[in-house]
C-alpha cells in the first residue's frame, strides 16, 4: 500500500502544523529565551519543509493517489497481514482478563493454524512455547505477567 | 593493568560465559533464517538483557550480532536468500559459486574471513577508542552538539534512500524524543495528560515494533511461499581456504580496514560496508570480468568488511555516545537504561567495562569459528524450521519483551503503534534507521543545543569558535550543502525515475 507523495506530503504538512499549534500552549519562562518550545518548533519546520518537497514532487509525477500491491488485493494474504497487528490487539485486550497463559496459547494456536500449520504440530508447539516463555519471563526474570484466570493455579 | 585483570574477571565468569554461549546460538539461528535480521536479534535480546548487569548485557549483544552477520552468509550461499541485509551484496556471487559446485569453499571462505575481519575490526577499536577518548574528554556542549548533528546527518547521507525521506524519518525520530518531561524546564510536552507518556516514548518497545513487528507483518504475507530444499551436501569447508588467503590476503586487509572505517562512520553499518567493499573489489580487480560468475575475490573483500564493521561501529558509540549503526544505537539505549552515559568519562570511571567489551569482542569472534562450523553443518535443519510456527512465536517474544519494559500494557500498545508506523514508513521508502538514531540522540541533541544557545546568548558564531567544534560544524554544514546540491541537481535533471 503506497500513498502518492503529494498526499503523504499533505498529511505530514498537517501534522507539522498540528505540532506547531501544540507548542503554542507551552509556557514561556521570563528571562529565558530558549524554552521548551524551541526544539519541537525547529523539528516541525523541518518536517514541513520535507513534506512540501514531497507535495511538489508528487504533483509533478502525478500518478494514482493510492497504489496497492498484488497481495493487498488477495483477501487471504491481506488477512494474513492483518493477523499480526490483530493478534497484538487481541493480546492487549485479553491478557488482563484472561491472564497470560490462556491468551498466549490461544494467540499462538490461532496464528499458526491460520498460517496452515498442521494441528498435530501446532498444538504442542503453542502449549510448549507458552509455558517456556512464561517460565522464563515470569519465573526467571520476575516480570509480572497477568495471571487472570490462572490465578488460583499459579 | 589493574582494570584489564578486573575486566577478565568480569568476562570469565561462568554466568557471563553462559550468556555469551546462549546468545551466540541465538544469533546464529536468527542470522541464518532469511527474513530475520541482526538488528531484529538485538531488538529481541534487549528485554532479556534489561535484567542483567552491564557486562553480560553487552556481551549478549556483541556476540549475537557478530554471529548473525556471519550466519547471514549461509542461506545466501545455499538458497540465494541473504539471511541478513549485510550479506545481500554478495548473495548472487555466493550462489553462483554453489552452482559451480564450490559450496564448501564458499562457506569456508565466508566463515574464516568473517572471523578474521571481525578481529581486525576489534583491533582497530582497541587501538583507537582510548586515544579518541583522551581527546573527547575536553569536549563541551558545542562539540557534542555538532557531533550529534554530524552523526545524524551521516545517518541520512549514508542510506541509499532519498535524502528528503531520510531527513523526514530523522525529524520524526527527534520529535518522538521530545515527548515527555522536557530536559531544560521540566515541562511535560505532547503527553495529552497521559501518565505513561510523561516518561517519554520508551525506546525498547519502539525498537521491537519498528524492527520486528513490521518485519513480521511483511513476512506474514509470504508465509505460504514454500521454502526450497538445500540440494548439496556440505563436506570439508576448510579445504582450499588457505590457498584463497595466500592469493587474496590484500583483499582481506583492504576489506577489513574499509569495513571498520565505514562501520565507524555514524549511520553506516555492516550492510553498507559490504556493498562498498564489493564494489571496490570489482573496481580494482585484475579480473573484473569474473565478478558475478562465482568468483571468490569479491566475497573475500565483502565478507571481511561486514564483520569488521561491527567493531568499527562501537568506536563512536563508546567514545562519544554517537551510534555508528542501528545496532549500536540499541547499545547506547541499553547503556542509558543501565544508568551509564556512554562517552569519554566511561573510559576514566569504568575502564574495566571498556576492557570487558574488548575481551568479549575477541572472544565472540574466536568462538565464531567452531559455532559457525556447527551452524553450517546443521544448516539443513535450521533452514527447515517452518515459518508458520516461527512467526507466531516471534510475535509472542515481541509482546512479552515490550510488556517487560514497562510492566504494563503501555509497552505493548506502543510496540503495536510503532510497528504499524514503521511498516507504513518503509512502504513509502522512508528508512526507519534514522528515526531510531533520532530517538536515541534526541535528548542529547536538544540539551546540548539549548545549553549552547543559552551560553552563546543566541550568537551563532559561538558554535564555531572552539577549534574542534568549528571543524565539526563546518564538516556538518558541508555535508548539508552537498546534499542540497545533489537534490537540486536531481530536481533539475529531466526526470528518469
Amino acid at each position: 500500500m503506497r500513498l502518492n507523495d503529494a498526499l503523504l506530503g499533505a498529511i505530514l504538512l498537517g501534522f507539522a502544523g498540528w505540532v506547531w499549534w501544540l507548542t503554542t500552549f507551552f509556557p514561556a519562562f521570563p528571562g529565558q529565551d530558549y524554552g521548551p518550545n524551541l526544539f519541537p518548533r525547529i523539528l516541525a519546520v523541518g518536517i514541513a519543509v520535507c513534506a512540501a518537497l514531497l507535495v511538489l514532487r508528487g504533483l509533478r509525477a502525478r500518478g494514482g493517489l493510492l497504489v496497492l500491491e498484488g497481495w493487498a488485493r488477495q483477501p487471504a494474504r491481506l488477512l494474513s497481514f492483518l493477523a499480526i497487528p490483530g493478534a497484538a490487539l487481541f493480546y492487549i485486550l485479553a491478557s488482563d482478563p484472561l491472564g497470560f497463559i490462556p491468551t498466549a496459547f490461544l494467540l499462538l494456536l490461532a496464528l499458526s493454524l491460520w498460517f496452515r500449520a498442521r494441528p498435530v504440530v501446532a498444538l504442542p508447539v503453542a502449549a510448549g512455547m507458552t509455558l517456556l516463555v512464561h517460565w522464563f519471563f515470569a519465573g526467571m526474570m520476575r516480570v509480572p505477567l497477568p495471571r487472570g484466570l490462572m490465578d488460583p493455579f499459579l | 593493568m589493574d582494570p584489564l585483570i578486573q575486566a577478565l574477571g568480569l568476562v570469565f565468569d561462568p554466568y557471563v560465559l553462559a550468556v555469551i554461549a546462549g546468545s551466540a546460538v541465538f544469533g546464529m539461528f536468527v542470522g541464518a533464517m532469511p527474513g530475520l535480521t541482526a538488528t531484529m536479534a538485538t531488538a529481541l535480546l534487549v528485554p532479556v538483557t534489561f535484567f542483567m548487569s552491564p557486562v553480560p548485557a553487552l556481551g549478549a549483544i556483541v556476540t549475537a550480532t557478530a554471529m548473525a552477520i556471519f550466519a547471514g552468509d549461509i542461506p545466501a550461499a545455499m538458497l540465494r536468500m541473504p539471511g541478513t541485509p549485510a550479506s545481500a551484496a554478495y548473495t548472487d556471487e555466493s550462489y553462483a559459486m554453489t552452482q559451480k559446485g564450490q559450496l564448501n569453499l564458499n562457506l569456508g571462505v565466508n566463515l574464516v574471513f568473517s572471523v578474521a575481519g571481525g578481529l581486525v575490526g576489534v583491533a582497530v577499536l582497541i587501538a583507537c577508542a582510548p586515544i579518541l577518548a583522551e581527546v573527547a574528554i575536553n569536549f563541551s556542549s558545542y562539540e557534542y552538539f555538532w557531533l550529534a548533528c554530524l552523526g545524524l546527518t551521516c545517518a541520512v547521507f549514508m542510506t541509499n534512500a532519498d535524502p528528503v525521506k531520510g531527513f523526514l524519518s530523522l525529524f520524526i525520530g527527534l520529535l518522538l524524543a521530545t515527548v515527555g518531561i522536557d530536559p531544560a524546564a521540566g515541562f511535560p510536552r505532547f503527553t495529552f495528560g497521559d501518565v505513561d507518556l510523561m516518561s517519554g516514548i520508551n525506546f525498547v518497545p519502539t525498537l521491537i515494533g519498528m524492527f520486528a513487528v513490521s518485519e513480521l507483518m511483511r513476512g506474514a504475507v509470504t508465509v505460504d511461499a514454500a521454502g526450497r530444499m538445500v540440494a548439496q551436501e556440505v563436506g570439508n569447508i576448510f579445504r582450499g581456504v588457505g590457498a584463497v588467503f595466500r592469493r587474496y590476503w590484500f583483499n582481506f586487509l583492504r576489506g577489513s580496514v574499509l569495513g571498520t572505517a565505514i562501520g565507524a562512520l555514524p549511520g553506516a553499518g555492516a550492510d553498507i560496508a559490504a556493498w562498498i567493499s564489493y564494489a571496490v573489489s570489482k573496481r580494482f580487480s585484475k579480473e573484473p570480468e569474473k565478478f558475478g560468475t562465482g568468483h571468490v575475490e569479491g566475497i573475500v573483500d565483502s565478507t571481511s568488511a561486514n564483520n569488521s564493521a561491527l567493531g568499527g561501529a562501537w568506536i563512536p558509540a563508546l567514545v562519544f555516545g554517537i551510534p555508528g549503526d542501528s545496532i549500536t544505537a540499541i547499545v547506547i539505549g541499553v547503556l542509558y537504561m543501565k544508568g551509564m552515559n556512554p562517552g569519554p568519562t566511561v573510559f576514566q570511571e569504568n575502564p574495566q567495562l571498556i576492557y570487558a567489551v574488548f575481551t568479549i569482542f575477541v572472544l565472540a569472534n574466536l568462538i565464531m569459528l567452531p559455532l559457525g562450523w556447527a551452524a553450517i553443518k546443521s544448516a539443513r535443519q535450521i533452514l527447515r524450521v517452518p515459518k508458520n510456527l516461527l512467526l507466531p512465536v516471534i510475535l509472542l517474544f515481541c509482546l512479552v519483551g515490550s510488556f517487560a519494559m514497562t510492566n504494563s500494557l503501555y509497552g505493548v500498545t506502543l510496540m503495536l503503534v510503532m510497528g504499524l508506523l514503521g511498516w507504513f514508513l518503509e512502504e513509502h521508502g522512508i528508512p526507519v534507521a534514522p528515526l531510531i538514531l533520532g530517538l536515541v540522540l534526541g535528548e542529547m541533541l536538544e540539551q546540548t543545543f539549548v545549553q549552547s544557545m543559552i551560553k552563546a546568548d543566541g550568537a551563532a558564531i559561538e558554535f564555531f569558535t572552539r577549534p574542534i567544534a568549528g571543524v565539526l560544524g563546518v564538516a556538518t554544514i558541508l555535508i548539508w550543502v552537498v546534499m542540497v546540491g545533489r537534490a537540486v541537481r536531481r530536481g533539475m535533471a529531466p526526470r528518469a525515475a
